[in-house]
């Protein structure tokens, strides 16, 4: 009998014997792999500048030998550990600034604890930042500051930049940041303000759950947590792909809750008004249009990005004011686009060589 | 070796693939009907409340029964890593110490920082 086209028969005893010493391997470290804790992660040496309920600054220690004049606050997100831009050692966003002589700051989020639900977007935007911005020039001796917000700590770096648009911010960069929330259309679905009671909700709970968050971040992908684990089980056997797998599964579950208040302004002001891309935004009753931040711009897209569509994040480019911007539109997903292998090739050397020279 | 076309490991992952796809596809426009959140929004209420009533509840009980509620091992696993984040400065502080042990009589200065002067590589800076 012939073999049908393609098929080399003199590789089938090769082949079955690396499949037998992988499944001999899974079995190994399979076992190892529940009895073991994943890799450290976040562990770019740093020092706690100020705490504050759920807000946390720190400064990473610079590494290099010379550092550029301008320093770097970065704004996590609000649903999400800070780590995801500090994994391990040779993956670690973080790293990879201080090594290019970055001085790099971080505003990064702890769970508010249930006496924080009454936390409102004019703490976040009009308070937290604005201390961790004058912490930053207090520690590096340095007016001017450059703002990186990733995802909605984007949004709040956008709503900060207009309401203060005089300063001190010297320049932006938005990851994956939305501002036409019409285009997340699976978030507005699940919001529906016909069937979605924001204030039954945030009454009843107070803080909204981290595992509300998660479901509604899974529930995007259904299906991506199972093949996930079939993927896992498949390539057990290779350290690298568990290392990768480990961490970012463990950030993608350790979601934190989102203050009752902050919440309600999130779903009634840009999930149902979709204010800021109306600019009708304001935030304790100043006005928020995006149209008055003037600084130079950079926005980071993802290509297949199920979280922020390319849809809901577009129109930032057109509406933010700076004569001096940019947007580029990166091969990769939400989370990839800022961390691991395709990161360090694709979103890092960019935004080195586009901020290097705004950095002096 | 066998090309990917015939190779049974590449078929099944392959296979894997497309039917996360395809579900990941066929559920989100399920998802996307006004009667998907209807259902969500009634079921996710109705559990809210319920599990907000619970949750205290059990709370109620936990602290009859003298033993902690999860919200207190959450505070206790909160203030442990405060105490591990406070541990951990106090080593850094220790190594720098360690670093310095040459310093003056008069204590240990803060660990230089460096100087501000770098330049981009295409204006003459060089990138290190």
């Amino acid at each position: 009998m012939n073999a049908p086209a393609g098929l080399d028969l003199a590789s089938i005893p090769e082949r079955i014997q690396t499949e037998v010493q992988r499944a001999i391997q899974r079995s190994i470290k399979g076992v190892e792999y529940i009895a073991s804790s994943g890799p450290s992660l976040g562990s770019t040496p740093k020092d706690i500048l100020n705490v504050r309920g759920t807000m946390n600054l720190y400064h990473y220690r610079p590494i290099a030998d010379e550092i550029y004049r301008v320093p770097i606050l970065l704004v996590m997100a609000t649903t999400n550990r800070g780590y995801i831009l500090d994994m391990v050692p040779g993956q670690s966003f973080i790293e990879f600034l201080l090594k290019r002589g970055y001085d790099v700051y971080m505003l990064d989020w702890t769970a508010p604890k249930p006496e924080e639900k009454r936390l409102q977007m004019e703490d976040y935007v009009l308070d937290f930042i604005p201390d961790c911005v004058r912490r930053v020039q207090r520690d590096s001796g340095e007016t001017d500051v450059t703002v990186i917000g990733y995802c909605f700590g984007g949004v709040l770096a956008l709503l900060y930049g207009s309401i203060f648009a005089d300063g001190p911010m010297k320049n932006l960069i938005c990851f994956t940041t939305p501002v036409d929330f019409r285009e997340m259309k699976l978030f507005q679905n699940f919001s529906d303000r016909r069937y979605f009671d924001v204030d039954r909700l945030v009454d009843s709970v107070g803080n909204v759950p981290p595992e509300m968050i998660l479901s509604s971040f899974e529930m995007l992908r259904p299906a991506s947590r199972a093949a996930s684990q079939v993927q896992l089980w498949e390539n057990i056997w290779n350290d690298e792909y568990v290392k990768s797998y480990r961490m970012f599964d463990r950030w993608a579950t350790d979601t934190l809750p989102l203050a009752g208040e902050y919440f309600r302004a999130i779903t009634k002001d840009l999930m149902w008004d979709n204010r800021l891309y109306n600019d009708t935004m304001s935030v304790g009753g100043r006005p928020a249009d995006i149209a008055k931040i003037k600084v130079p711009f950079l926005h980071a897209v993802a290509e297949h990005d199920h979280i922020v569509p390319y849809d809901a994040a577009k129109p930032l480019i057109q509406k933010i004011g700076s004569a001096d911007k940019e947007e580029v539109i990166l091969k990769g997903g939400h989370v990839s686009l800022v961390a691991g292998a395709n990161a360090i090739k694709r979103l890092w050397p960019k935004l080195d060589s586009w901020l290097c020279e705004r950095s002096t | 070796m066998a090309d990917k076309s015939n190779d049974p490991v590449a078929i099944w992952q392959n296979m894997i693939g497309e039917m996360e796809k395809g579900f990941n596809s066929f559920a989100n426009k399920a998802m996307e009907s006004p009667e998907f959140s209807r259902v969500v929004n009634q079921v996710g209420g109705v559990s809210a409340g319920a599990q907000k009533q619970l949750g205290e509840l059990m709370e109620k009980y936990l602290l009859t029964m003298n033993l902690p509620s999860r919200a207190q091992m959450v505070s206790m696993a909160e203030r442990l890593q405060s105490i591990e984040a406070q541990l951990n400065e106090i080593k850094a502080l220790l190594h720098q110490v360690h670093h310095n042990s040459g310093a003056p009589d008069g204590g240990y200065p803060a660990a230089p920082r460096p100087p501000r002067t770098r330049r981009p590589p295409s204006s003459g800076g060089e990138q290190k």
